[in-house]
């Protein structure tokens, strides 16, 4: 049942996050991607993402964060893959890559407040990791103004 | 009497002491045999490997481009029952049997898969019974090897895995009586010297032995002394060790011919390198045409004489078979096949050495030399294939073009291209210079060239991260310009097309590479400052701080460019270029992985606005001819780079999922009499549309907002202007004031339109 959620907040996300306006004016819409069979194509996310929870979930971080990156190089712009990235980052200690991975989902998530103030709250507890409360007060801030 | 006596205590001191040394050379025969033999590890080179490809369902990927990598990593067309390695399609399906392959997160057992194609990408991936597969991965290309002293390669294989025809053709072509001699076969020796005196030419009479002595502890002279050594040696070896111990060294040991500058050594990777196959899946006939090639490698190469290699495998088929290791039928069938061979354009050390080599410096930071050369590391790399294939193939073309042209003596322009990922950053392809099978210069990597006007990215990212001073309409001074500073000539920067604009939107500034307007602009708002931006973005080298530098006076090597553009690709994140993913050892066991990493060097808003600038170059500035080969809609952003007496002509720019750096010149820093545009922006446009890319499309952070603009007047317009475009502005920083064009409510618009002068009048006074 959870992977079957994950997998829609997935199938939602990758929708939601492909493309935006472009800027720049009159040039003609940019004709839509072919995108056969989207459903199959969040299947191979999926069943990486599943590995990786699974990998991260024993302690394998390492692995966790090789299949995210295998993920990532079939959808770069799908801002749950930044931000389990991001999780698995904190995970191994890594704590200025967590924050930085966790902006990296931002850039991507759209509207998505929900995943934003996640995010925030990821960047909240790196910051608190490495001993800068401050920095940690403001994240939690910004994670409270996403809702 | 007397001087008998003496005679024969001389003798026996005589006989004693020849006895004494030959015992003495002996046993340091004995221990060099040993120490050497057992301690003799074979050296294994770092093997390379390009990207897996990873096929799923909406990949975008063309049949013919997954059927080009199966048959580079010598996939076999039909199906083959009983073996992997081999691929079979029609129209719309392809069936793949994966050969097993170790990857860094583990074994991948072999496999079948089919695969579905339609308009031009995966529609589904499938196991052997219909079932969908998320993902399948193929194995990687190997793409070349960081190798021993001699560029010597191996595979090592165990004698277990060697079919047994192999080794029954072998002993019956070149050892009757390996089992049973003592390291050296007086019989052979009578059989070579009996057909030398029948003149039926030179026969070995070297036992597997001697022959592997030879090739282990000596070197090729031919004296007698070495002869003696040599079957005191194999002798020795034969006391200590057993006959298949012997075997299996000698199999491994073996040469079999020659890849360009790599030695094909054993029997393991002659089956990889002539059949495509592993070693325990030859053919009778494929056994003994290795066999065959003992004799001479070169003389027997079935590449280049066939005929020859036939003609030989037939003869070793025949005495396998009259030595009774094969039937008649057996024999009959080995000798009905043709030759087998596997057709594929010879790799030397590797086929890209310019990529080899960037990623050999990566690998020494974290490795010995020597194990890099002997420890058989596994390195998987992040080349794709595809995209390596396309750049070389637009860079040689173009190149070639211009030497048809014969505009430009000797020695030839040169070239350089750098592609990688925008988003991970990833090295796709590198290409070091025109020859790009040559193992020499690489331009890519060591060639610092003036950048010119790559530069002028940065300078306007400075002026845009301050939306209260400059928007992309703030109109700049195109005027003649002269930048004075004590200790230096006056600099007077000149336009590429001899004139002065006068005042110019900013965007437009940049989109034409306008060198007065730009040097005005980054000395108002401080060379320092743009500097400070350029390190930012990635560049490491140290650059003075004089006005010249911000029109390009510069010196940066195509991948440092990348590694700056790649900044301003990722949306201000900045990411280590990297070639490398992940190296295990010769097993499979991890050493160490090279993580993906960002970091947040820029606020998104102004990298929105520089991208739109950008991609204003190549819509309506110096790059617009790009659309002769990419539709607008691919909305790429770039920048074209010329420097003075056009010596260098640069092109920089990237897609959604791509970014390229081309450089072409000459060595010699001659007048190449290219532009940007002319010359490096046509290898890009090439190389990029054969890659069918993904339209650049950056998700518009909180702090953007788009805004009609008017371009008569760069205030704000509405749809009642005629050509009004979309801009983008750092909320807040939109001009405020109605364009007179502007249909507003309750405006006496003719009154205005008569009041307003231009906005350039109002700010310039003329």
């Amino acid at each position: 049942m959870r992977a079957v959620l994950a997998f829609l907040a997935i199938a939602i996300a990758g929708c939601a996050t492909v493309r935006e306006p472009e800027p720049g004016g009159p040039t003609p819409a940019p004709a839509p991607l072919p995108e056969p069979a989207a459903r199959t194509e969040n299947l191979a996310i999926a069943g990486l993402l599943d590995g990786a929870r699974a990998d991260a979930a024993a302690g394998r971080l390492a692995n966790a964060a090789a299949s995210l990156e295998r993920a990532l190089r079939i959808e770069p712009r799908n801002p749950r893959l930044w931000q389990e990235l991001a999780r698995v980052r904190l995970k191994q200690g890594d704590y200025a890559q967590a924050e930085s991975t966790a902006a990296r989902s931002n850039s991507w998530a759209g509207s998505d407040n929900a995943l934003r103030a996640e995010n925030w709250r990821l960047i909240a507890h790196a910051r608190e990791a490495r001993g800068d409360a401050e920095g940690a007060k403001g994240a939690l801030e910004a994670a409270e103004r996403q809702r | 009497m007397f001087d008998r006596a003496k005679f024969w205590r001389y003798s026996r001191y005589t006989v004693l002491t020849v006895a004494l040394l030959a015992a003495a050379f002996t046993l340091y025969l004995d221990m060099r045999v040993r120490s050497e033999f057992e301690g003799r590890r074979f050296s294994l080179p770092a093997r390379i490997y390009a990207r897996p490809l990873e096929l799923h369902a909406g990949l975008r990927i063309a049949q013919i481009d997954v059927v080009r990598e199966l048959q580079e990593a010598g996939y076999g067309q039909g199906p083959r029952e009983g073996e992997p390695g081999w691929f079979a399609n029609d129209n719309d399906w392809l069936e793949v049997a994966i050969r097993p392959f170790v990857f860094w997160d583990g074994p991948q057992p072999a496999k079948r898969v089919r695969i579905a194609f339609e308009g031009g990408a995966v529609r589904a991936v499938q196991d052997a019974e219909g079932r969908d597969l998320p993902l399948a991965r193929l194995e990687p290309l190997a793409i070349g090897g960081i190798y021993p002293a001699n560029n010597e390669d191996r595979v090592l294989v165990r004698l277990s895995e060697v079919p047994k025809p192999l080794v029954q053709a072998l002993i019956a072509n070149e050892d009757r009586n390996f089992y049973s001699h003592h390291g050296f076969d007086l019989r052979g020796i009578a059989r070579a010297a009996f057909s030398f005196l029948r003149f039926k030419g030179l026969q070995g009479g070297s036992t597997l032995t001697q022959q592997l002595v030879k090739n282990f502890f000596l070197t090729p002279e031919r004296t007698l002394s070495r002869k003696v050594t040599e079957l005191f040696m194999a002798v020795l070896l034969e006391m200590h060790y057993d006959k298949d111990e012997i075997l299996e060294t000698y199999l491994n040991e073996i040469y079999l011919g020659q890849d360009r500058d790599r030695a094909i050594h054993g029997v393991g990777l002659a089956s990889l390198f002539y059949f495509g196959k592993t070693v325990e899946h030859l053919t009778l006939a494929e056994s003994a045409l290795l066999v065959g090639m003992v004799k001479g490698p070169t003389f027997y190469d079935p590449f280049r004489n066939p005929e020859r290699a036939l003609e030989r495998r037939n003869l070793v088929l025949r005495e396998t078979k009259d030595r009774g290791f094969a039937t008649m039928e057996q024999y009959a069938q080995a000798r009905a096949a043709d030759l087998g061979v596997n057709q594929k354009a010879a790799m030397g050390t590797s086929p890209h050495p310019a990529f080899l080599d960037l990623v050999h410096r990566q690998l020494r930071r974290d490795y010995d030399e020597a194990d890099l050369r002997s420890e058989g590391l596994r390195v998987f790399t992040t080349l794709a294939p595809r995209v390596q294939a396309a750049a070389e193939r637009a860079l040689e073309r173009k190149i070639a073009q211009f030497d048809r042209g014969k505009i430009f003596g000797e020695p030839g322009l040169e070239g350089a291209v750098v592609v990688t990922d925008t988003q991970s950053g990833e090295v796709q392809a590198l290409v070091g210079g025109r020859d790009v099978r040559f193992r020499g210069f690489n331009r890519a990597l060591d060639a610092g060239r003036p950048v010119g006007s790559l530069l002028k990215p940065a300078i306007y990212l400075t002026a845009l991260a301050e939306p209260s001073r400059y928007t992309l309409v703030t109109p700049i001074d195109d005027g003649p310009f002269v930048w004075k500073s004590r200790g230096a000539p006056d600099w007077e920067p000149t336009n590429y097309d001899k004139t002065f604009h006068g005042a110019v939107p900013l965007r437009t500034a940049l989109a034409q590479s306008y060198n007065a307007a730009t040097a005005r602009l980054g000395t108002d708002i401080g060379v320092e400052k743009v500097l400070a931006t350029i390190k930012r973005l990635g560049i490491e080298r140290e650059m003075q701080p004089f006005a010249s530098t911000l029109l390009g006076a510069v010196d940066l090597s195509p991948l440092e460019v990348a590694q700056m553009y790649q900044t301003i690709a990722s949306g201000g994140f900045r990411t280590p270029l990297r070639a490398i993913r992940e190296v295990t050892t010769q097993d499979g066991r991890p050493l160490k992985r090279y993580a993906l990493a960002v970091e947040q060097a820029f606020p998104p808003e102004p990298m929105y606005l520089i991208t739109a600038a950008m991609q204003g170059v190549v819509r309506e500035g110096t790059g617009r001819s790009l659309s002769n080969w990419l539709p607008p809609e691919t909305a790429v952003a770039g920048k074209t780079g010329t420097t003075t007496e056009q010596r260098d002509a640069w092109f920089a720019g990237f897609t959604g999922d791509r970014l390229g750096i081309v450089w072409i010149g000459y060595d010699d820093n001659r007048a190449a009499r290219l532009s940007g545009a002319g010359a490096a922006l046509p290898v890009w446009g090439e190389m990029m549309a054969a890659l069918s890319p993904e339209p650049l499309a950056l998700p518009k952070p909180d702090g953007i907002e788009n805004v009609l603009i008017d371009p008569e007047s760069g205030l704000r317009g509405d749809f009642a202007c005629p050509g009004a475009v979309e801009l983008p502005f750092a909320q807040g920083s939109a001009p405020a004031e109605r364009a007179p064009c502007a249909s507003a409510l309750g405006v006496a618009v003719e009154g205005v339109k008569q009041q307003a002068k231009s906005w350039m009048q109002r700010l310039f006074g003329r």
